[in-house]
């Protein structure tokens, strides 16, 4: 077993909080995101490339939670 | 949060869908460019807009007024039935409950067509099945012998019991009022029993509702008025469940002489100020009457549809442009087709 400090654990356990909650969030919003956008190609597939961009918009939370996370590990973690 | 259950409606996939059939909906510069058109141009005009599927169908078979009558009825059947199919859980029902009277017109089609001795094709030319009974079901009727068969199989088809009374007047008359009546109370019965008013945009479908009734009831006290039958007569007629138009005022305006004497009643309704020029007017004419009371409907979906975007209500919104939409091509057609003057087309369209 790796031998690691309290102060450690912690920074892990935040780092995999981080990223696993803004995931969940982003989940959530491309749920309502997403049923949109395909609602909207079958009306007009020419949408296609701007429903695209509206679909990964709620993706860009994980990513503040990604450097969240890694700010977390490498950083902090000296 | 979560909720996942098979109630929940799929709001944000059925209103972009609508959303993006809204933006196909003609304008009031497209009706003005129709007006200016002849019959022929109209068909080519409404084949660019939307409505090509349907008139390449039906050009081999009808021509004319016929043609675009057609087309764009079953334009409609069909745009309504595919936001029926894709609709989910508590949508779904709101929505079957709202597309329920194109059952009954079919039905009434059916009942009239028959009664008349029209044959089946002509009958089937005229059905609008965007409802929940689909081709195959209205065949079924369309096939059955007599009249009360198609009355008694409707009922079992839509789970009502037409009341014997009614049935045994229209045998007996060969008025289907009493039918007519008894399914419009029940479509609306139905219909409001199917919206949970627990959220705001509920309330305001609900609400939406309760005025259609008003303005239902009141046509039916002007109608009947203008034919010189008042009181009890008319009250029975009154179907229950409208928001300002309460069976007292009902009553009050049913018993009224004449229309100038129901005006004073009006007064303090939302929708007199629509009515009022029509109603003061000298020719104080009842056409002129119902279009102001479509226009205060057309402006009421107008107010509430931007309000909650996921919600029932902006498909509401759209199924009532889009029967606008074609209630507007056929006047066009039909005036220009019976020389009427343009300005009296315009004065009946609701734009």
């Amino acid at each position: 077993m790796v031998d690691v400090s309290t102060g450690t654990g912690l920074i892990a356990i935040g780092a995999g909080l981080a990223v696993g909650l803004t995931g969940l969030g982003a989940g959530m919003a491309e749920k309502d995101v997403g049923a949109a956008a395909v609602g909207a190609i079958t009306e007009d597939p020419g949408l296609f490339g701007k429903a695209m961009i509206f679909m990964v918009l709620p993706e860009t939370i994980v990513i503040f939670g990604l450097v969240i996370a890694i700010l977390g590990i490498f950083v902090m973690n000296v | 949060m979560f909720r996942r259950s098979g109630k929940a409606g799929n709001y944000a996939y059925s209103v972009a869908r609508v959303k993006a059939k809204k933006s196909l909906l003609m304008k009031e510069d497209d009706y003005n460019k129709m007006l200016m058109m002849s019959l022929p141009e109209i068909s080519r005009f409404i084949s660019e807009t939307g409505y090509q599927k349907e008139m390449a169908e039906l050009a081999g078979r009808i021509q004319g007024i016929d043609l675009v009558e057609h087309a764009t009825y079953s334009n409609m059947a069909r745009v309504f039935s595919s936001i029926l199919q894709a609709s989910q859980g508590e949508l779904y029902d709101m929505v079957a409950a709202y597309l329920e009277k194109w059952d009954i017109w079919n039905l009434k089609v059916i009942v009239r067509g028959k009664s008349y001795g029209v044959d089946a094709e002509s009958i089937r030319e005229d059905l609008v099945p965007a409802g929940s009974l689909k081709t195959e079901s209205l065949e079924k009727l369309i096939s059955l012998e007599s009249e009360e068969d198609v009355l008694t199989s409707y009922g079992k088809m839509e789970s009502v019991n037409i009341p014997a009374e009614a049935v045994a007047e229209y045998k007996a008359t060969g008025s289907l009022a009493a039918v007519e009546d008894f399914l419009d109370r029940n479509y609306y019965q139905k219909l409001l029993a199917s919206i949970d008013p627990s959220s705001r945009p509920t309330r305001l479908f609900q609400d939406y509702i309760r005025k259609e009734i008003d303005l239902l009831n009141l046509q039916t006290i002007l109608k009947l008025k203008a034919e010189g039958i008042y009181g009890e007569d008319v009250v029975k007629y009154i179907v229950p469940g409208g928001k300002q138009i309460d069976r007292k005022l009902a009553t009050q305006l049913a018993n009224a002489e004449s229309l100038s004497a129901a005006a004073a009643d009006l007064t303090q309704l939302d929708f007199y100020e629509d009515i009022k020029d029509a109603l003061e007017s000298e020719t104080n004419s009842l056409r002129d009457i119902v279009a102001g009371l479509k226009k205060y409907e057309m402006k009421e979906a107008k107010t509430f549809s931007h309000l909650y975007p996921l919600s029932v209500i902006p498909i509401i919104d759209y199924m009532i442009h889009k029967e606008n939409e074609v209630n507007n091509i056929r006047i066009i057609a039909r005036g220009l087709e019976s020389g009427i003057a343009l300005e009296t087309i315009k004065g009946l369209l609701v734009i």
